[in-house]
C-alpha cells in the first residue's frame, strides 16, 4: 500500500502571500519611488524618493528570500521589524507635512493588518520545530475503467510517459480501486525545485510545471485506454500540448492538420 | 464554410471558416440542415462566460445528414440524419457508464482549466467557450461531431420534420430532465421560474410526469400566455405581486410548491434593491451570478420539497439561503443535461403525439441572419421565444 498521508509544508498559505506582497510591494518602491512617495504623502524630491528605494530594496530582499526559503521563520521576524521601521517613517512623514496628514493615515490604515499578519505568521512558524520541510509530496492518480492486467499493460506499452516519471524520480502504484470500480494509476514523488517558490513560479510561467504535466499525461493516457484515442477540439488540434494551452486558438476548424 | 462567430462581447458575425476535418477516428463531419440559438448563448452572447475567444463559432443546437465518418465509428455512414446532443461523451468512462454523460472524464481537452474553476473537469461541449474544450459549434454549415459513434441519433423517417426532433439536441431533455429530477408524485405542485424555452418544456414535462398543477413564473406575457396555451400550465407574472414566494404560498394554500424549478440561471431580472445589489456585484465582478430565481425557489419550495436548478450558472453566487434550505430539509439536484440518456425515450413521446416541441418556434431565419436573431432573442423583440437557424 502506499502513504497517503499528505504532509504540508512549514510554509503556509499565508507565508506565501507574505512573500509574493513584499516582492510587488518592494518592484514598485524600487522603480517608482517617487509615485508611492506621493502615494504616502512624502515629499516626491530631496532624500525621500533615496529612502523609499533602500526600503523597496529591503522589501524585495525579505521577499525573495521568504519564497526561497523552505522555513523563512526569520525573514518574516524581519518584515515585523520592518513594519516598525515604515510606522514609524510614516508617523515622521505626517510630522512634516501636516497637509497631507490624509494620505499618510490611509498608508498607515494599510501596513497595519500587514503587520499583524507578519506577526502571526513569525510566531506560527516559531512554533516549528524538527528539520524544515522544504519539499511538496505530489500524488497524481487516475481512475481507469478497466482490469488491472489492462492497465499494467498499457502502462508497460507507455514508453515515453515512463521514461518521464523515471527522470522525475517518481514511484507509480497501480491498484485495484476500492469496490471494484476500475483500477487506480498514481504518480508520486517529491518536488524540490531550487529556489523553493520562486522555482515552482518559474516552472509554471514556462510551462514546464511537472505536476501539471504528469496530471496532463495520466489523463491523456486513461482517454487512450478508455476510448482508444486522444480527443482534439478545432482549439487543439494538433493534441493537447502544455506549452500550446495559453495561447490556444479560436474554436473553428483549421486549414492544415498535422496527422 | 458559413459558420456564427463569437466576436467580443454583444457581437456575433456569419463569417468565411475552413470546413471541418476529421480530427479523431470517432469523428463524423455532419451537414447541418437546422440549428438553433439557447438561451445559455446569450451568456456568452453578454460575455458572462469566460474562456471565450474571438473567432469562436457558437452553437449547440443542431441536427443534420452524415457526410464523413471517421474509421472508428460503424454505426453511422453517409447519407444518415442524425440530432447532435450537446454534451460530448465518450461511452466509455465511469461517468458515462452511470448515464451522466456531461460529466464524461474524457472529451474535454481542456480538463484542466475546467478543473481549476470546479474542483473537477466536465464534459465538452460543442461551441461554449475554451474551459468546455475549445469546440467548434453548430450554427454553422458543417459541424465536425467527436465520439459519432456515442451521442448522436438517427432519425430514419424522412417524414418527420427537422423542427420535430431539433429540440432533442438540447432544450427538451433539459427541460425534461429539470422535472425528472424533481421525482414528481402525484399531486405535486410544480413551481418553474422562467418561461424560455427550457421552462416551457419543464412545464410539459411536468405534466408528463404526473404533475397535479404547473405555475410558471416570468415578466413577459407572451411567454406565459404561450406556456398556458401549450402545456395549460397556471402562470405568474412576477411584475404584478410584491414577493413571488408569498404569491405562491397563497396559490398552494399556505403550502408552497412541492417542487421548484429554476431555468433562469446567471443573469436573471427584477425589479427592487435586491436586482440592483446584485447587477452591481456582477457588473464589478464581485459575483459571477444574479442568482434571483434561485433564492426566490428555495424560499418559496415546500419544507423537505425539491429544487432542481437547470439554469445555467458559472461560479460564485452571494447571499445563499443555506439557512432555509438546511432547516427546511430541501433536496437540490442538478446538472447540465445528461442528452444522451433520454434521446430514445424523448424521441418515442414525439413519435407518439405525447409532445409536440414545435410550439416553441417563433422564428425561422437563414444562418447568414444569425446576428439579428441573437438582437431579437436578447431584447424579446418581436415575441422571440425561439430562433431557428436555416443553413
Amino acid at each position: 500500500m502506499t502513504d497517503t498521508t499528505v504532509r504540508a509544508r512549514d510554509k503556509d498559505e499565508l507565508a506565501r502571500f507574505l512573500g509574493w506582497f513584499s516582492v510587488t510591494l518592494g518592484t514598485a518602491q524600487l522603480t517608482a519611488p517617487r509615485a508611492m512617495c506621493r502615494l504616502v504623502g512624502a515629499d516626491d524630491e530631496g532624500a525621500a524618493p533615496l529612502l523609499m528605494r533602500a526600503l523597496g530594496l529591503r522589501e524585495l530582499t525579505q521577499g525573495l528570500a521568504i519564497l526561497a526559503r523552505p522555513r523563512p521563520t526569520g525573514w518574516i521576524w524581519s518584515r515585523v521589524a520592518g513594519d516598525g521601521l515604515d510606522l514609524s517613517l510614516l508617523g515622521l512623514t505626517a510630522a512634516r507635512n501636516p497637509d497631507r496628514r490624509k494620505r499618510t493615515a490611509f498608508a498607515v490604515l494599510n501596513v497595519l493588518p500587514i503587520a499583524a499578519a507578519d506577526f502571526f505568521e513569525g510566531r506560527h512558524l516559531a512554533a516549528k520545530d524538527g528539520r524544515p520541510v522544504p519539499a511538496r509530496r505530489i500524488r497524481k492518480a487516475v481512475t481507469i475503467e478497466k482490469t488491472r492486467d489492462e492497465v499494467e499493460q498499457a502502462w508497460v506499452a507507455a514508453e515515453d510517459l515512463r521514461r518521464k516519471v523515471d527522470e522525475a524520480g517518481a514511484e507509480v502504484v497501480i491498484r485495484e480501486a476500492d469496490g471494484n470500480r476500475g483500477t487506480e494509476l498514481a504518480v508520486e514523488l517529491v518536488e524540490d525545485p531550487p529556489l523553493g517558490d520562486l522555482g515552482t513560479a518559474a516552472a509554471k510561467l514556462t510551462g514546464r510545471d511537472l505536476a501539471t504535466d504528469l496530471a496532463d499525461e495520466l489523463r491523456r493516457l486513461k482517454q487512450r485506454i478508455e476510448t482508444g484515442e486522444i480527443v482534439r477540439s478545432d482549439s487543439t488540434p494538433h493534441g493537447h500540448l502544455l506549452a500550446d494551452h495559453l495561447k490556444q486558438r479560436p474554436a473553428r476548424p483549421v486549414e492544415e492538420v498535422a496527422s | 464554410m458559413k459558420a456564427t462567430c463569437w466576436m467580443g462581447r454583444n457581437s456575433v458575425e456569419v463569417e468565411d471558416v475552413p470546413d471541418p476535418k476529421i480530427l479523431n477516428d470517432r469523428d463524423a463531419i455532419v451537414r447541418i440542415t437546422s440549428t438553433a440559438i439557447c438561451g445559455s448563448d446569450l451568456h456568452l452572447y453578454d460575455g458572462y462566460v469566460p474562456t471565450m475567444k474571438r473567432g469562436d463559432i457558437l452553437g449547440h443546437e443542431f441536427m443534420g445528414e452524415v457526410v464523413e465518418v471517421g474509421k472508428g465509428v460503424s454505426n453511422l455512414k453517409s447519407g444518415d440524419r442524425v440530432v447532435v446532443p450537446f454534451p460530448i461523451a465518450c461511452g466509455a468512462c465511469s461517468m458515462c457508464k452511470r448515464e451522466l454523460y456531461s460529466l464524461c472524464e474524457n472529451s474535454n481537452p481542456n480538463a484542466r482549466i475546467a478543473e481549476k474553476l470546479f474542483g473537477f473537469p466536465t464534459a465538452g461541449i460543442f461551441g461554449y467557450s475554451h474551459l468546455t474544450g475549445g469546440f467548434a459549434g453548430g450554427q454553422a454549415e458543417y459541424a465536425r461531431v467527436p465520439f459519432a459513434d456515442v451521442g448522436p441519433i438517427r432519425i430514419d423517417d424522412a417524414s418527420i420534420p427537422d423542427e420535430s426532433v431539433l429540440f432533442l439536441s438540447d432544450v427538451f431533455p433539459t427541460g425534461y430532465m429539470g422535472a425528472e429530477l424533481c421525482d414528481i408524485q402525484p399531486g405535486d405542485v410544480v413551481a418553474i421560474w422562467g418561461a424560455g424555452p427550457v421552462g416551457q418544456f419543464a412545464a410539459a414535462s411536468a405534466f408528463l410526469l404526473g404533475a397535479e398543477r404547473v405555475i410558471v413564473i416570468d415578466r413577459f406575457e407572451y411567454r406565459l400566455r404561450i406556456v398556458h396555451e401549450h402545456t395549460g400550465a397556471e402562470t405568474l407574472n412576477y411584475v404584478d405581486v410584491d414577493k413571488v414566494p408569498e404569491a405562491l404560498k397563497e396559490l398552494t394554500g399556505g403550502r408552497g410548491p412541492d417542487a421548484c424549478i429554476d431555468c433562469v440561471g446567471l443573469e436573471a431580472h427584477h425589479h427592487g434593491p435586491t436586482y440592483a445589489y446584485d447587477r452591481v456585484k456582477q457588473a464589478l465582478r464581485q459575483e459571477s451570478e444574479r442568482p434571483i430565481a434561485l433564492r426566490e425557489a428555495i424560499m418559496s419550495c415546500r419544507s423537505g420539497g425539491t429544487v432542481a436548478i437547470m439554469g445555467v450558472y458559472g461560479g460564485l453566487m452571494d447571499k445563499f439561503p443555506i439557512g432555509a434550505l438546511m432547516n427546511r430539509g430541501l433536496t437540490i439536484r442538478t446538472g447540465q443535461c445528461h442528452v444522451q440518456r433520454y434521446l430514445r425515450p424523448l424521441l418515442e413521446r414525439i413519435l407518439n403525439g405525447e409532445i409536440d416541441p414545435t410550439f416553441i418556434i417563433t422564428h425561422k431565419i437563414p444562418l447568414a441572419d444569425a446576428p439579428q436573431g441573437y438582437e431579437l432573442f436578447k431584447h424579446k423583440q418581436d415575441d422571440c421565444l425561439k430562433v431557428v437557424l436555416k443553413p
